[in-house]
């Protein structure tokens, strides 16, 4: 049990996988946010009455849902250069994270905006609200009640997937781990990773928890 | 002679191909109550969603306040703003109080301030009989008083006409009463409405007309007591005879 661990090790890990937490944070927070929001986008842009439009969504929705996020990512970091894109490990990492997210809030969206029933919008038209007013004021906070937890749980899996980041060479904290893992011969560099993701996402997996129980599924 | 405030000429929808109204003609005045009869499927929900377009007539036209209802745009969510509308189901906000259900369009499409806005839905939950349920969310209210918060949704606006779809099909008996009450002391005060419903004993006693729906056309249109009393055509006595 020693080896896994051992003091000596654990100190000489501890600052880079330090300065890794915060690269951590930073890729899981501007894909969470990004996803988010794009999906948002995605799913309002599906309200509007252009077949096609709301056509290209599906298919986007569908297709990025089926994609693992691990081969997105190393598509866009080591094929997209031969199309002349160039992106960095943590650009790259965060595009394919936002955009898989993205697929997956667009979903969730949808479907809290159609559980909302049709006479909810004929009587806030009929009182001569505009449409806009009425998804602001009548649909949306309907709808956002029943996205909630599937959407923590969607955050927390996007937060989770910034490991893949390690791939790409992205120093953050399991990428770190394992170059001191390389170093030093030694697993507990990884322990110790493995003791930070949970003190990192276990905040989050208690807030969706929590959220479950205070908007629950009707 | 009242002006007409809602008038109707050669409204026709079909759905799917289906027709469901072939050419209705109809006015309703200024302080006018008129009652839709007829059985379920007949079109007078269909009928009274062509006035303020929720259901888009396939041809005819919609006169409102004299002039030309607007088809599209704001011309159009004023006039219906304008034309309150009652709903079967009350399609009350679940997330907002009664008091917000009613303040709701004054602020947001009649551009009233917030305490313009409350002011108008206090003083219409008043006159449905709840102001004292103004805070209540519509899960604590029975379906009576839901239904009456509906109306008092639509009365904050000022409407010169109200559009009643069965307003009290959806409720238990013993809370049919207290609703009807409530639109029988609109009529009282002179709001215009055109009202589908099944019950008519109300219509005899409020209405001052009654028209008679059935596939898609008015059959029979006049005073209640010659409507009901002495129908002309077979549809409508065998109407009459099975409620």
């Amino acid at each position: 049990m020693g080896i896994f661990f051992d003091p000596e090790v654990w100190g000489i890990a501890w600052p880079p996988i330090r300065s890794g937490i915060l690269i951590t944070l930073a890729l899981a927070l501007a894909s969470i946010a990004a996803g988010t929001a794009a999906g948002f986008a995605l799913s309002l842009a599906r309200t509007l009455p252009v077949r096609r439009l709301a056509a290209a969504i599906v298919v986007y929705s569908d297709a990025f849902r089926a994609f693992p996020p691990l081969v997105l990512l190393v598509v866009l970091y080591f094929a997209a250069p031969f199309a002349g894109i160039e992106l960095s490990g943590f650009a790259a990492s965060f595009l394919a994270l936002a955009l898989v997210l993205a697929a997956s809030a667009e979903e969730i969206f949808w479907a809290g905006l159609t559980s909302v029933r049709r006479g909810q919008w004929e009587a806030a038209l009929s009182t001569g609200m505009s449409r806009a007013a009425t998804l602001r004021r009548v649909i949306l906070p309907q709808a956002v009640r029943l996205t909630i937890p599937p959407l923590t749980n969607r955050a927390i899996a996007t937060g989770k997937n910034t490991a893949l980041a390690s791939v790409v060479a992205v120093p953050e904290v399991l990428n770190q781990a394992a170059s001191i893992q390389a170093q030093t011969a030694s697993p507990a560099p990884l322990l110790l990773a493995a003791v930070v993701y949970v003190a990192l996402f276990l905040p989050l997996v208690r807030l969706g928890r929590w959220l479950e129980d205070r908007f629950p599924s009707p | 002679m009242a002006l007409p405030v809602l008038e109707l000429r050669g409204i026709g929808k079909a759905f799917d191909g289906v027709p469901a109204l072939k050419g209705i003609d109809l006015s309703v005045h200024e302080g006018e109550l008129v009652a839709l009869i007829g059985p379920s499927g007949s079109g007078k929900s269909t009928l009274l969603r062509c006035c303020n377009r929720l259901t888009e007539p396939d041809g005819g036209a919609v006169r409102f306040g004299g002039r030309p209802a607007p088809s599209g745009g704001r011309a159009l969510a004023e006039a219906r703003r304008r034309m309150g509308m009652v709903f079967q189901a009350f399609n009350l906000y679940p997330h907002l109080t009664a008091l917000e259900n009613a303040a709701l369009a004054p602020r947001r499409a009649a551009g009233l301030s917030r305490k313009a806005a409350e002011q108008a839905a206090r003083e219409a939950l008043s006159r449905v009989g709840l102001a004292d349920r103004a805070d209540a969310r519509p899960d604590a209210l029975s379906g009576g008083q839901q239904q009456r918060v509906a109306i008092a949704r639509a009365l904050a606006l000022r409407p010169r006409i109200l559009l009643l779809d069965e307003p009290t099909s959806a409720l238990d008996p013993e809370l049919v009463g207290s609703v009807l009450d409530v639109i029988g002391s609109l009529k009282a005060d002179g709001v215009a409405m055109l009202i589908a419903t099944h019950e008519i004993a109300f219509a005899r006693e409020a209405a001052d007309r009654i028209v008679f729906l059935a596939e898609g056309r008015i059959l029979e249109s006049g005073p209640p007591e010659e409507v009901l009393d002495r129908p002309r055509s077979a549809r409508l006595r065998s109407f009459l005879r099975r409620l």
